[in-house]
């Protein structure tokens, strides 16, 4: 079940951030959000050249929490996408077809 | 993404803004109707950046963001390439356009008529008139490095129309 979606602009300011839990944990999100918007430089200044992931606009899993696992992507003009889910077993492939196809759509 | 316009409808849009800028909002003020056009190109160049790069990958330098504008970015705007693009590889490019559209229905009057002492005058009215209307793509074009996060000065150079090179140089 997704619990957060967040829109962040180009210099890391929040353009649009929605939770989606009944619980009264909204800040422990935004906090969450705001943590992964550094492990998303890390991933962009520290490419793994290794892999065919160098210039990809998916970054894929940034880092699991207790009970959360949280998505990035990033597009050209350093608008991040950030999407925080419950869901354990989700798949990589998923996540990017699925969601990240439609939502960059929507903001254009 | 779905709704268009027709292209004569773009055409006679850009000339009445251009006209109306120059002749009516400010008359005798040249150089601030070029900055009003020029930022009114800033943020069409920066919305048609976002959309048009969302689903390529990132760009690894700024050559690669220069190609995407020669290459897709003026294909979508303009349904053609950039024919020519030199760079001095430090900071400067030059983007030639052969045939650059929105110059295509301007006429180019180059019959000397009687009298030499007209000419001059008659030609660099001509020339302000045209350098006018590229003010608009100068921005376009700034407004989308801008947003790929390159920071540059965007100037227009029409020596011989139809044909018109934009000179981008990136701040350092």
């Amino acid at each position: 079940m997704i619990v957060c979606v967040a829109v962040v602009g180009h210099q890391n300011n929040p353009l649009y951030i929605q939770s989606f839990t009944d619980a009264d944990d909204a800040l422990k999100l935004h906090h969450i959000v705001h943590c992964s918007l550094d492990v998303v430089d890390e991933r962009v200044n520290n490419p793994k050249k290794s892999g065919p992931t160098l210039n990809e606009t998916f970054l894929g899993l940034l880092y699991p929490t207790e009970n959360y696992k949280v998505y990035g992507y990033l597009t050209n003009t350093k608008v991040k996408f950030i999407l925080v889910t419950t869901d354990l077993d989700v798949r990589d492939a998923d996540v990017r077809n699925v969601i990240f196809q439609e939502v960059p759509c929507c903001i254009c | 993404m779905g709704r268009e316009v027709s292209e004569s409808c773009i055409d006679s849009l850009l000339i009445e803004m251009v006209s109306t800028y120059c002749n009516r909002f400010y008359a005798n003020k040249p150089e601030l109707a070029a900055r009003r056009i020029e930022a009114i190109g800033y943020q069409v160049g920066h919305q048609l950046s976002e959309r048009y790069t969302m689903e390529r990958p990132r760009f690894s330098d700024h050559l690669e963001a220069i190609k995407f504008i020669c290459k897709d970015f003026w294909s979508e705007l303009f349904k053609k390439q950039i024919d020519n693009l030199k760079t001095n590889h430090r900071g400067t490019f030059v983007l030639q356009d052969n045939r650059f559209r929105w110059l295509t229905r301007m006429s180019i009057d180059q019959s000397p008529e009687n009298g030499a002492s007209e000419d001059p005058s008659i030609m660099a009215d001509e020339k302000a008139v045209e350098s006018m209307h590229l003010y608009f793509p100068c921005g376009i074009i700034r407004g989308a490095l801008s947003n790929l996060g390159i920071p540059c000065a965007v100037s227009a150079d029409i020596s011989n129309l139809p044909a018109c090179s934009f000179v981008i140089r990136i701040k350092a």
